[in-house]
Parts: structure tokens; C-alpha cells; sequence
């Protein structure tokens, strides 16, 4: 018997069962929606936080200063003589607000060479406006995109080039050594970079001048941090270990790696979590179609016989079941995959809603902070608003905060394996259900089935 | 000698078993039918008349004995080379008509040939021409709940003989039907059987239509009481 013949004969059962079919497939549409949603988000929320992590390299290794005397030249210069190390780049930072016309945005000001900035931007940056500053005790700034272009102003630029903007510094030193929560300073705007996106640097919402400058406007002659590059990944363990046992308690060694592999095991459990939730969601749906299908068997019991009796085998009776469950496998997993990535986008739109407040909340943190550990706060707005700071709060210790750009960019991600192992689990999970009815349905003897003749 | 007798019954016997009870439906019954013969099995209730049918029809194994369709002894066969056969050999009449609710006349009727894998516009025109020979050529796209009673039997024995059976069984064909209804379905398989050479087989309560019948096998306890040409 032809496999069309019996695919039209079951597509015509389902199609004269209008409603129950609809009622089965929503089913399916649940588990799989749930899935596809759940999965994708959290997978949105995983590169998000991976991207963010590898920007400054896998190789890179943060030392932040837990004292207040900080890092001369010569821990940079003891650091560059570290075996395996090919890189060394000290940075002065401290968090401030900027004012500009009506503005004001939560920045953070960050003293680095311009060889430096470089390399923290990933090379061969040219300014979106203006240019950048020398290597010279001018406190000539170029700002973060974010910064010209803040949120708050919708988009709309807020400094230009040539214009100059008040800095009020916040924790910072006063010129005596003590700690002024106010001081205000002006700096001249040399250039705006273009957008950079999510980085460990808050390179978007960050004033950049250069190292002499910071000396003056922070008041400090030390460094609060270096960025250590390994020359290989598999020499990025040794050298962090290293340099902890340098310098013990007076500063925080983290890599990429230790960051990610804590951000993965979280990210993981969540997943877990989730898939265990969409599981129990698909399960239910299991369940379900193959209680639909075994009444629509027990119902169809004298067709069956009919059926037997004018000549189909086995195989074709199992086959019609078989692919009715098949038929809701699909336009189930399909529709629930629509509905999921929808959902998806949903849960990202909450998510990067709710980071906007929660960004103000570490950054204000990060000053306060000044060198304790981050961790990863839970909290506020929903698992996305959590994910910043657990970018955030690892490195707000350091006075380089988390990106507010953090979250706008999370984009939940569907790959196409995504979408396919979707696809094969609905069709596998009614297939599998259907499997007991449609054998059911094949074993009815027709002398059983047909009670008459 | 198989063309002379398509059907040859030989000492069939069916035992119930229910625990300690068995029960014996049909005790040694032999017959032979011949092509073209339209014969009517009547017999009080628990006769053994329904377990015949059961046999005939190949739904159901004798306990004992054999019985020869086409020359193709049927007892040893397996339950798929059984629906091939009943696909090939055999059409079926019932008394609830029992055609698939879901599908059209026409599509009822092609449902036999659909399994031998025939052409879709082959057994469609087939189809056709056999619903229109049985005045159904107007009602072809209706389901059967749309049609009558004595159309939806129509539409039962098309979809019995499309195959070109060399058996047909009816179960009370008539029983669901008015009297007029149930006169031009007699009719219809007579000239049926007269026409297309098709041997058919009748269970029926109603004496009256027997008159139309070459032959009547009159079954009591499960042995032939009388078997009667007319």
C-alpha cells in the first residue's frame, strides 16, 4: 500500500477531527514552545555573557589592586618579566558622573595609554568623531558612545566633539590623601567612539584620558589595575597562580576562564532548571497524546475491523496512527517553535527593560566596592537583570564596572541546530506516544473489532 | 474442479473455550459452493450461522478442518497473507453497512484498491463506474452519513466487488433497511451474482427473501439441518 495513500487517509482522519487535533497539537505547541523559549533565552543570556567575558581574550588575566596603594611601574615592569606573559597594560580608574547641557550619565573614568586603549578596543579604532588624545598630561577626554549618545537622551547625541564636560569624581582622593565624595572637574571632549557593545572594560559609558592626566584629575600616582595578557591559554593558569601568590591578599587575580567556567556552571544549572521545566511541560503533552490516541483508537475499534476486513495488514493500520502522531509532531513542534522564539524575544525585552535600572544599581556599587569581591548578586529584574551583574559585580570591584550596554544587547539565540533537535524531539515525542495506541490498533483482531457479520 | 466449486467447506468444526466450557458452534460441516451461486444461511440464534460467516469471511480459524477458497486453503494462513487474501478474494456486506465515516462514497469504494497499489485515476474511474452502475453516480462526493440507508448499503456493495471478489459475504444485508430498500438490495445482488459470476453468501432472519436465493442452508447446533435448491 502506498505510504501517500496512507498519510492521506490519516491527514483525513485528523482533518475530520477538527478540534481534537487542534486540542493535541496545542499540547505539543506548550512543551516544545517552552523548550524552544526557555533554551534559546538562556543561550541569549550565555553568549551575552560569553561575549563579554572574551572580549579583553581568553588569555587575559585582571589584577585589581585591594589597597590603596595600588600599582607602580614597577609591578608593571615585574609583571612583564614574568615568564609566558607578552603583555602588560595598567589602567587608573574611578567612577565619576558626567554632566553635559541637561545631562548627566554614570561614567567611568579610565586612565590608560593610547597604546593601551589600543588594545583594549581590539586595534585599529578610529574615533566615530574626533580624535584621540596623546599620551600628555592633558585631561583631553574621548568618551564611550554611550556617553554621546546616552539612553536617557534616546539616542539622541548629548556632548560633541570640541565642547567640554564637568566630571564630578565620586571616592575619589582629595589632593591631602583623604576621600572626597565631590569633586567636580572639567574636561575638554576630543572624540566619541564609535559603539563597542559588551566588554569586561565598560568601554561605552567610559571617559578615556590619558594615564598622566588620570594621575592629576584621581589624584593618585599609582595604577588600580593591570591587564595581563598569557601568551597561550594553557599558560593563563600558571601565570594567575603566580601572580596570587606575588601579591596574596593585596589584590584580585581573575581570568577569563575562572570567570567564564563560574558563569557557564551557573548559566548550567539554570539551563538544567529550565529544561527540566519544559521536560515536565513536554512530558504532560506525552501523556496527553497518547490518551487522545488511545480513545481514538477504542473509538475507531469497528473501523479498524472494517479496515482488516477488506484487506489492510498490520503495518498499514500501525502506519496510520503512526503518522497521525507524526502529522502533530510536526505542525506542533513547528508552530511551537514560532511560539517559543516569540516568547523568547519576549522574555529578552523584559530582561533588558528591568538591566536599565539595574545597571545604576552596580555602578553606583562599583564605587563603593573598591576592591572586595564581586560574586555573583542574584536579585532584581528577572534572570537577565541577575546576568549583568554577574558580568558586573565580578568586575566592579576593580572600579571597571559593568556595561550598561550589557543587556540591550542580548539577543536570544537560535541556531539551526536549535530549531532541528525541536523539530526531532516533538516529532519524537508523539511518535513515541502514538507508538502503544497505533500497536493497539494493529493487534485488533477483526473478528474482535467487527462485533458483527 | 476449483473453477466448478470456489468454495469447498470440509468438516469445520469451532470450539468455543470459556475456562471449563467449551462449546461446540459448528460440528463437522461440509459444503461446496459454486461460482455464481447467491445462497442464503438461515438458522435460529446461536445456530452457528454467525461463527460460519466468521470462517467464510477468514476473521476467524476453524478449530478443525478446512476450507478451500479459489483452491487456497485458508487455515494455515498467517493474519497478513489472510488480509491479502480477504483483499484479493473476499468483499463484505454488513448489516450496519459499515463504510468509513470520514470518507466519500467514492473514496470508500477506491479503499480496496488503494491497498493493491492500483493508480489513483485507475481506481477512481473503476470506482466510478461501479457506484454509477449502481445508481449512485450523482452521490459519488457524499459521506455516508449524507446518504440513505439503502445508498449507503449500495455504496458497501460496490465497495465489496470492486476488487472482483470470487466470494461475497452479507451479514442481514437487508436488516437495517425498509422493505422497498431491502427488496432492490436483493435484487442488486442476484443480478450481481448472475452477471459478474460472483458467488455470494446471505445471512438472513427473513425467510421471505430466501425465494430469491439459488440455494438455502438451513444450520441448527451447529450442523446443516437442510440444504435446500430452489
Amino acid at each position: 500500500m502506498d505510504l501517500n495513500d496512507i498519510l492521506w487517509l490519516s491527514y483525513n482522519d485528523l482533518s475530520e477531527k477538527k478540534v481534537r487535533t487542534a486540542l493535541t497539537i496545542v499540547m505539543v505547541v506548550i512543551g516544545i514552545g517552552a523548550i524552544v523559549a526557555l533554551t534559546s533565552f538562556t543561550a541569549g543570556v550565555s553568549n551575552s555573557i560569553t561575549s563579554t567575558l572574551e572580549s579583553l581574550g581568553p588569555t587575559a588575566i585582571i589584577v585589581t589592586s585591594s589597597t590603596n596603594v595600588g600599582f607602580t611601574q614597577s609591578d608593571v615592569a615585574s609583571m612583564e618579566g614574568l615568564p609566558n606573559v607578552t603583555n602588560v597594560t595598567p589602567l587608573l580608574t574611578g567612577s565619576a558622573t558626567l554632566y553635559a547641557g541637561n545631562q548627566n550619565t554614570s561614567v567611568t573614568v579610565i586612565g590608560i595609554s593610547t597604546q593601551g586603549l589600543e588594545q583594549i578596543l581590539g586595534g585599529n579604532v578610529t574615533p566615530l568623531q574626533g580624535s584621540f588624545y596623546q599620551d600628555t598630561i592633558a585631561p583631553d577626554a574621548v568618551v564611550g558612545y554611550d556617553v554621546a549618545f546616552p539612553s536617557t537622551a534616546a539616542g539622541q547625541q548629548t556632548i560633541t566633539v570640541g565642547q567640554s564636560a564637568a566630571l564630578k569624581l565620586a571616592g575619589a582622593r582629595t589632593a591631602s590623601g583623604g576621600t572626597s565624595s565631590s569633586e567636580t572637574v572639567t574636561v575638554p571632549i576630543l572624540g566619541i567612539l564609535p559603539s563597542h557593545g559588551t566588554s569586561l572594560i565598560s568601554i561605552d559609558t567610559g571617559v578615556f584620558i590619558s594615564l598622566q592626566a588620570a594621575y592629576v584629575l584621581l589624584h593618585r600616582t599609582s595604577y588600580n589595575e593591570m591587564v595581563v595578557l598569557a601568551k597561550n591559554l594553557s599558560s593563563v593558569n600558571a601565570t594567575s597562580s603566580l601572580i596570587t601568590t606575588i601579591y596574596g591578599s593585596s589584590a584580585r587575580v581573575l581570568t577569563t576562564s575562572q570567570l567564564l567556567s563560574t558563569a557557564s556552571s551557573v548559566i548550567g544549572s539554570i539551563t538544567i532548571l529550565f529544561g527540566v521545566i519544559a521536560g515536565v511541560s513536554l512530558l504532560v503533552a506525552a501523556i496527553g497524546i497518547m490518551n487522545i490516541m488511545l480513545m481514538a483508537v477504542m473509538e475507531r475499534t469497528h473501523e479498524i475491523g472494517i479496515m482488516k476486513s477488506i484487506g489492510f495488514k498490520n503495518k498499514h493500520v500501525m502506519l496510520v496512527f503512526l503518522l497521525q502522531a507524526l502529522i502533530i509532531g510536526l505542525l506542533g513542534g513547528m508552530l511551537g517553535i514560532a511560539v517559543g522564539a516569540g516568547a523568547a524575544y519576549g522574555l529578552a525585552g523584559l530582561s533588558s527593560g528591568s538591566s536599565s535600572s539595574t545597571t545604576g544599581a552596580s555602578t553606583t556599587s562599583s564605587s563603593s566596592f573598591g576592591g572586595g569581591g564581586g560574586g555573583f548578586g542574584g536579585g532584581g529584574g528577572g534572570f537577565g537583570g541577575g546576568a549583568a551583574r554577574t558580568g558586573g559585580a565580578t568586575f566592579v570591584g576593580g572600579g571597571t564596572t559593568s556595561t550598561s550596554s550589557g543587556l540591550s544587547s542580548l539577543h536570544p539565540a537560535f541556531p539551526v541546530s536549535t530549531i532541528l533537535i525541536a523539530l526531532a524531539i516533538a516529532v519524537g515525542v508523539s511518535v513515541i506516544a502514538g507508538l502503544y495506541p497505533a500497536w493497539r490498533a494493529s493487534k485488533m483482531q477483526p473478528i474482535d473489532a467487527l462485533r458483527e457479520l | 474442479m476449483a473453477a466448478d466449486y470456489p468454495v469447498r467447506v470440509n468438516n469445520v468444526t469451532k470450539v468455543y473455550e470459556s475456562g471449563e466450557i467449551k462449546v461446540e458452534a459448528l460440528k463437522k460441516v461440509s459444503f461446496t459452493l459454486k461460482q455464481g451461486q447467491f445462497v442464503a444461511i438461515v438458522g435460529p440464534s446461536g445456530s452457528g450461522k454467525s461463527t460460519l460467516m466468521h470462517m467464510l469471511g477468514t476473521i476467524d480459524r476453524p478449530t478443525s478442518g478446512e476450507i478451500y477458497i479459489d483452491g487456497l486453503a485458508t487455515s494455515k494462513m498467517t493474519g497478513d497473507e489472510l488480509a491479502e487474501f480477504r483483499n484479493k478474494k473476499l468483499g463484505f456486506v454488513f448489516q450496519s453497512f459499515n463504510l468509513i465515516t470520514g470518507l466519500d462514497a467514492e473514496k470508500n469504494v477506491e479503499l480496496p484498491l488503494m491497498i493493491v497499489d492500483m493508480p489513483q485515476a485507475e481506481r477512481r474511474k473503476r470506482a466510478d463506474a461501479l457506484l454509477t452502475q449502481l445508481g449512485l453516480g450523482e452521490r459519488l462526493k457524499l459521506k455516508p452519513t449524507q446518504l440513505s440507508g439503502g445508498e449507503q448499503q449500495r455504496v458497501a456493495i460496490a465497495r465489496a466487488l470492486v476488487n472482483e471478489p470470487t466470494l461475497v459475504l452479507a451479514d442481514e444485508p437487508t436488516g437495517n433497511l425498509d422493505t422497498k430498500s431491502g427488496d432492490e438490495v436483493i435484487r442488486l445482488l442476484r443480478g450481481i451474482s448472475k452477471s459478474r459470476k460472483v458467488t455470494i453468501i446471505m445471512i438472513t432472519h427473513n425467510l421471505d427473501i430466501t425465494k430469491h436465493c439459488d440455494r438455502v442452508i438451513h444450520i441448527k447446533d451447529g450442523t446443516i439441518e437442510k440444504d435446500v435448491m430452489n
